[in-house]
């Protein structure tokens, strides 16, 4: 039963993983690749709050969210008065530093040996601390993020982001600030990632930089676009295939040592195939130009 | 102290500018941020494991197979995935994108095959030589002397017609075909060329320092920081790029440390972003001239 507890409990955090990208990526049109350093930022900053100054959860989680959207100024602000690759490129160099301090700050996070136990969110008395328990609150979180940003992306606020996705010169000369637009849009893209990397933090208890590396972000973008972005279905498709792929895996009896390189090998050429057959993703909307 | 590090810099430097430049042949020609090119760099660096360790074939049979099956790679990935995405999309997202699933799955499969462990390809202390104070090992002179013959032989390539051609293209590749050049032809030259640089660099390097599967996304984001330090869509500027990253480097381990070298080179790479966009010898473009 726990075992199943705990595949639920990673639908939903890597749901809320995932939407913090498709909000950038989907609805904004814009490939970021430091998704899994805010992850990492907010997973570490929800941590360091709860075990050194005794922070209550919730507290630590905003406080966290803060944190993060102010990091995400450092590359958005600059970048996405630039073009395209320059402001990918921006994400992905501000991955590495993020992922580099986490490694070699020792005297802030013990770098390689991680963090270990990180206590289980608490309200008034009652403790997160089993599977059971922790399933509840973050399938709350999940269904929460989901159904903000489902209203978020419905009023106008979200048909300008995809208009800026689908021709940017054309919103701008409608009066409306497009870079402003995108800046909003990848803050909120951090923050989701840091409530994402809270849940994390919290539930395992233990964690080091190598959940944070670039790889991570990659694989991210990579199951986004196979689930489809640019609607609230489409990410939550490529969380499932993203937890349920390796259990498929294990029943079809293959060994673990090259197990986890079978899967994102399939993740990969299923990648390729939709970016060739069915540009969308499964259930997306947003098709790269 | 500091002179040894720089030349130890400047050893590294060449290898990485012989990779940048490859890596800069993809992207200022035909706009692809081409990050399957970390991928046939450690490609390279198994094959030629397999070949000369393995099969112990000799060190010259060895090298031009593992140059013919990096470029027969480096081709399909063009044939098989670029080709139908350039066909059926406008801008290269899509392509970025599905290059990082054709790095992930040739990583992958090199992982399952041969592990995730460093491996050695020279066992025993490389012979050494030394000038006044510095020392410098026998594989690190060769890299140098490799990155002085690929310097000089592209030097002399872009100022042929070919090389004229190449560089007509990637300003306006609509007019290059309109006057009658061969679109397929350029993208393969450059996609075969590129392989062998990256296999050279990744070949002496494995010499030099061992290898793993990972190796690659290093290198082929060490280059594109080159070129963009240097200058989008000017095929010299990541050899500038390279040098100055392996001085800063040098800096780095010098003042501070060499686990703090990464956080360097990319905020450098921010801070170009924020101040100098186009690099240090970039021109100011339009903005429709941005693909």
């Amino acid at each position: 039963m726990n075992y199943l507890f705990h595949i639920l409990i990673m639908i939903g955090i890597y749901s809320i993983f995932i939407q913090s990208l498709n909000i950038v990526m989907g609805y904004t049109g814009l490939v970021s690749l430091s998704q899994a350093a805010f992850y990492g930022i907010g997973a570490y900053a929800t941590a360091l709050l709860m075990i050194n100054f005794n922070v209550n959860f919730f507290i630590a989680v905003l406080i966290s969210i803060v944190i993060t959207v102010l990091l995400s100024f450092i590359v958005s602000i600059p970048s996405l008065r630039l073009k395209g690759d320059y402001f990918i490129l921006a994400t992905l160099g501000f991955q590495i530093i993020i992922f580099s301090i986490l490694y070699n700050w020792v005297e802030l996070t013990r770098g390689p040996y991680g963090i270990p136990g990180i206590p289980s969110p608490q309200i008034a008395n009652f403790n997160f601390d089993n599977p059971s328990k922790f399933l509840v609150l973050s399938t709350i979180f999940a269904l929460l993020v989901n159904y903000i940003l489902y209203l978020i992306t419905s009023i106008k606020f979200g048909l300008i982001l995809k208009s800026i996705r689908e021709d940017e010169i054309v919103v701008s000369t409608f009066g409306k600030n497009t870079t402003r637009f995108k800046i909003i849009s990848f803050s909120i893209g951090a923050g989701i990632a840091a409530i994402a990397g809270s849940l994390y933090a919290t539930y395992v208890t233990y964690i080091d930089p190598t959940s944070f590396t670039l790889n991570e972000s990659i694989l991210l973008v990579t199951i986004l676009s196979i689930g489809g972005s640019g609607n609230i279905i489409g990410p939550i498709v490529g969380t499932l295939i993203l937890i349920l792929l390796p259990e498929f895996l294990r029943f079809l009896e293959i060994p673990d040592s090259i197990a986890a390189n079978i899967r994102i090998m399939l993740y990969a050429l299923v990648l390729i195939l939709i970016l060739i057959y069915k540009p969308q993703g499964i259930a997306g909307e947003y098709e790269p130009e | 102290m500091f002179i040894q590090l720089l030349v130890n810099g400047i050893c590294s430097a060449s290898l990485l500018a012989i990779a940048a430049i490859g890596f800069a042949l993809v992207y200022n020609t035909t706009n692809y941020f081409h990050f399957a090119y970390g991928a046939i760099y450690t490609s390279a660096a198994y094959l030629i494991y397999w070949f000369y360790l393995i099969l112990k074939l000799p060190l010259i049979i060895s090298l031009l197979l593992t140059f013919l099956i990096v470029s027969l790679l480096s081709l399909s990935i063009e044939q098989i995935v670029y080709k139908p995405l350039e066909a059926r999309y406008n801008s290269s997202v899509a392509i970025l994108i599905s290059s990082f699933g054709v790095y992930l799955f040739i990583i992958n499969f090199i992982a399952m095959i041969a592990g995730n462990e460093v491996k050695i390809l020279s066992p025993g202390i490389e012979k050494t030589f030394q000038f006044g104070s510095v020392i410098v090992t026998r594989i690190q002179l060769i890299g140098v002397f490799a990155f002085i013959i690929v310097l000089i032989s592209y030097v002399l390539f872009l100022r042929t017609k070919s090389g004229l051609l190449l560089r007509g293209y990637s300003i306006n590749p609509n007019l290059t075909i309109a006057l009658g050049y061969n679109p397929h032809k350029i993208r393969y030259f450059i996609f075969i060329v590129s392989s062998i640089l990256a296999a050279i660099a990744s070949i002496i390097s494995a010499f030099d320092v061992g290898f793993d599967p990972n190796i690659g996304s290093n290198v082929v984001l060490l280059s594109a920081v080159a070129l963009i330090i240097g200058g989008v869509k000017i095929y010299e500027s990541p050899i500038l790029g390279a040098f100055i990253i392996g001085i800063l480097q040098s800096i780095i381990i010098w003042q501070i440390s060499a686990r703090w070298v990464d956080t360097f080179v990319f905020l450098l790479l921010i801070l170009f972003l924020l101040f100098k966009p186009t690099g240090i010898l970039g021109k100011k473009l339009r903005v429709e001239e941005v693909r």
